[in-house]
């Protein structure tokens, strides 16, 4: 019996060997010295997933680097991308595209007005999918006029047209030889843009790698090789970059920092890193549910004394370290057409109080708590249990709203169920975050008429009926100065009515090596042009 | 022996169809429309009323939940688990890969843990109350103590960093394992060897080992005899450390962005990527029974007094 005990443990032993054996030694290119200086490895708490860039379980800063759209968001406005130029119609109903015609796909196949035709009809075959992105219910047709040449039809005029074409997703272009029986939505064969980064190799829940497109459009990147490393944990993260295993990190798309801020100055004092911040990318917020009659959110008074009890200096200092300035209104300056004067409320408890007073909720004997008829004031705060800060956030703000007799129930919950009671309309209070530049302040706003974003945040208030259709107006008027009055309008009564009560500016944070040059953001947070860089010879 | 045998898989499968039952209810009492956490694992912004009926069809989930349950256990048992709501992938070809590099590793470690175990049981034992058998539980005391994500987080920074030996984290090379394996000896080893220390002493004072002395068998022979009938612990350990290590991983496969069953497992309900969830539930529970009964039946083989206590 001890033979055949020592037999079956030897068997399993060398079991064990031929399994390690068999576990695929690839030579990661981070892990040669000589290209580690030359090449970037990014540290990424998820895989890079499904790459079709119809559907949206991929990893945005990875197909951003993949696949290109028509047109790009940049801080100027509208520039040209795969399409030169461009020209819209006098009633603002189609918009013709002359495209390039140097662009070839990844696999070889020509980028031209067929292509784009396929991408686009596909994309709106599977529309339901894309109900977030307004353009998709107003494409009544994509017409070939010649090879590079392509028009779209809309069924009426749609102001942000160019906006939402230039986004990550669904409006980019895969080769057509990569779709399954003619279609994206139920997969892709392969995953061939026309972009700087061509995915070659990709091993699930460990890295994926894009060497440079030797034949980009627009010159082979400098960078030969980008590596996206899945690192889960944090410290992980941080040794790794210390090691120089990964030497790239940068803020995820949830807006959650992999590597904390002390980490960080860490890395940045042994001189091999650099921190690059990026302006104002969105605004973190409290929304506040109008239409709940029976909660005091439905008040305006109410609102309004919460926005004074937050004090946005001490959360920005203290929680964020100073990564994130504090926001006074919705959106920030840099918002396309969101700079318009708005009355700023610091952080002014008095006032609150006062507030409270004049509106009738007078303080109980005894409890400290107000009252107005008999109904307490007392509403729920719901934050995201996997935010680092959401939750301080919120008792910081819970105990200054107690000193005035304001009580806040919080509950931490995940990220879905958080999305599930904005879309249900179960919720007193719940933080949020605005979309991000290119999203902003268009898609957002469009938001407040939508069941699954802020229509109940919105419904409440008197003007409520006004302020949609005011929004509706915005969408299809084609007058520059008309649109601008009627955002100022619409901002104005968003920010009146205290619905969205602004805390502070998030940012991209990008810790790189010091010899990186060229590390410049996007319009959204989603991306990072590698494109651009280049280290240091 | 065989009747044993048959009782015991009659009884596992039993156990299995309970705990997939138990799974698939607890999932299904989410308060959630599944449609919807189907689209929103899918990244999907915004839904509308026309879309959660499509994929509400399109999953199937319309139905009544018996209805699914058995159809969803008739494709277990061919090994088909569905389509992950996240990547529309078969959720096997994510989770074989992933169970079967958390296997290697548990393997690896288990192995590692049966040997440090039984040679520091054995030198305790024989050791016992001297100076090596009370520093070597006080170390081994210290080091279970310790919590393993930090254990791991300083191993990491002294032997990959500091010293530059070996690498943080993935799963390149065999040099991938030491670090991991090392942790999970280090959690598991020190609580294991006690077991094999004790049931050493508890054999080292029988009758037979005095009547073995007393009729003038060598040391080296009294000693075998002693091993060979504590190796029974030994043997249960190993059986039972596996599904223990398969099933909590979960940390140094996140620390060691290791690709295996724990992260995915995390993933998986982090983004309520339920069919992934209900397959490794399941997987885990096969892998417990099964362990268990081979545990249970060397043990029977070794020892024929335990046969007749099922």
């Amino acid at each position: 019996m001890f033979i055949t005990t020592f037999k079956s443990i030897t068997i399993l032993m060398v079991l064990t060997v031929i399994l390690t054996a068999c576990n695929p030694a690839k030579d990661q290119p981070n892990n040669q010295a000589e290209t580690a200086t030359k090449n970037i490895t990014y540290a990424t708490a998820k895989d890079i997933n499904d790459m079709n860039p119809h559907l949206y379980a991929g990893s945005m800063p990875a197909q951003g680097i993949v696949y290109e759209s028509l047109v790009e968001n940049t801080a100027e406005g509208i520039k040209p991308l795969l399409a030169e130029s461009w020209d819209v119609s006098p009633d603002g109903k189609t918009y013709t595209f002359h495209l390039r015609k140097d662009v070839k796909f990844h696999d070889g196949e020509p980028f031209n007005a067929e292509a784009v035709k396929q991408n686009i009809e596909a994309v709106q075959r599977n529309s339901e999918k894309h109900a977030w992105i307004k353009l998709s219910t107003k494409i009544k047709a994509c017409r070939v006029v010649d090879e590079y040449t392509v028009e779209l039809v809309l069924a009426e005029p749609y102001y942000p047209t160019l906006a939402e074409l230039s986004m990550t997703r669904p409006y980019v272009f895969i080769s057509p030889k990569d779709f399954k029986n003619g279609e994206t939505k139920d997969g892709v064969n392969g995953y061939h843009g026309t972009g700087p980064y061509v995915l070659a190799d990709h091993q699930p829940e460990q890295y994926a790698t894009f060497k440079a497109n030797p034949n980009y459009w627009n010159g082979t990147p400098t960078i030969p090789m980008i590596t996206a490393k899945v690192l889960p944990a944090g410290e992980t993260t941080y040794l790794a970059l210390q090691k120089g295993e990964v030497n790239f990190a940068f803020t995820d798309d949830r807006g959650a920092d992999s590597v904390d801020v002390e980490a960080v100055e860490q890395l940045i004092a042994s001189g091999k890193y650099q921190r690059v911040q990026s302006e104002s990318m969105n605004t973190k917020m409290i929304v506040a549910n109008t239409s709940r009659q029976a909660s005091p959110v439905h008040e305006q008074a109410v609102r309004e004394a919460l926005w004074y009890v937050v004090d946005r200096e001490t959360i920005s200092k203290d929680i964020m370290g100073g990564t994130e300035a504090p926001a006074y209104t919705l959106f920030s300056k840099n918002v396309n057409d969101a700079d318009i004067p708005l009355q700023e409320r610091a952080y002014d408890p008095q006032k609150a109080a006062s507030l409270l007073d004049s509106a009738g909720w007078v303080s109980t004997e005894g409890t400290g708590s107000r009252s107005k008829n008999g109904k307490p004031l007392t509403m729920k705060l719901d934050y995201d249990s996997n935010s680092s800060s959401q939750k301080i956030e919120a008792e910081l703000i819970q105990s200054a709203a107690a000193a005035i007799g304001m009580k806040l129930e919080l509950t931490g919950e995940e990220s879905t169920s958080i999305a599930n009671r904005r879309s249900t309309g179960e919720y007193d209070l719940l933080f949020n975050q605005t979309w991000g530049l290119a999203y902003d302040p268009q898609s957002t706003i469009a938001g407040f008429t939508s069941q699954n974003a802020y229509l109940y945040a919105t419904q409440g208030i008197p003007e409520a009926p006004k302020l949609y259709k005011t929004i509706d107006q915005i969408m299809t008027t084609t007058n520059e100065q008309t649109r601008q009055q009627l955002f100022t309008d619409v901002l104005t009564i968003v920010h009146d009515e205290a619905v969205f009560i602004p805390i502070t500016n998030g940012n991209i944070t990008v810790v790189a090596p010091s010899d990186l040059k060229g590390i410049t953001f996007k319009q959204t947070q989603y991306e990072l042009p590698f494109e651009q860089m280049s280290f240091e010879k | 022996m065989s009747i044993y045998i048959v009782k015991r898989m009659v009884l596992a499968f039993l156990l299995l169809i309970i705990i997939s039952l138990i799974t698939f209810a607890f999932i299904n009492l989410s308060p959630l429309n599944p449609a919807v956490v189907v689209l929103q694992a899918q990244g999907i912004p915004d839904t509308t009323e026309e879309l959660i009926r499509q994929t509400e069809q399109q999953f199937g989930l319309d139905r009544p939940f018996f209805v699914r349950y058995l159809d969803w256990g008739m494709a277990c048992l061919q090994l088909d688990f569905g389509h992950s709501y996240v990547t529309n992938q078969p959720v096997w070809s994510t989770l074989g890969p992933a169970f079967v590099n958390t296997f290697k590793l548990t393997l690896v470690s288990s192995i590692a843990i049966m040997i440090v175990s039984v040679v520091l049981g054995v030198i305790c034992a024989l050791q016992v109350g001297k100076k090596v058998d009370k520093t070597v539980r006080g170390i081994a005391f210290i080091l279970t103590a310790m919590p393993s994500y930090w254990l791991a987080a300083l191993m990491i920074w002294y032997f990959s960093v500091k010293l530059d030996w070996l690498p943080t984290s993935g799963m390149d090379s065999y040099r991938s394992y030491i670090l991991p394996v090392l942790i999970i000896t280090i959690s598991y080893a020190g609580i294991y060897f006690r077991n094999v220390r004790s049931s050493m002493l508890s054999n080292m004072n029988k009758d037979y080992v005095l009547y073995g002395r007393a009729s003038g068998l060598k040391e080296s022979v009294v000693m075998m005899h002693i091993l060979r009938n504590s190796l029974q612990v030994a043997i249960s350990i190993f059986c039972m450390a596996i599904p223990i290590i398969l099933g909590s991983t979960v940390v140094i496969e996140n620390v060691f962005a290791w690709p295996g069953l724990g992260s995915l497992s995390i993933r998986a309900i982090l983004s309520r990527d339920f069919p992934v969830i209900q397959a490794y539930v399941l997987i885990l529970a096969i892998s417990f029974v099964i362990f268990n009964a081979i545990s249970d039946m060397i043990n029977a083989a070794m020892n024929p007094r335990l046969r007749n206590g099922l």
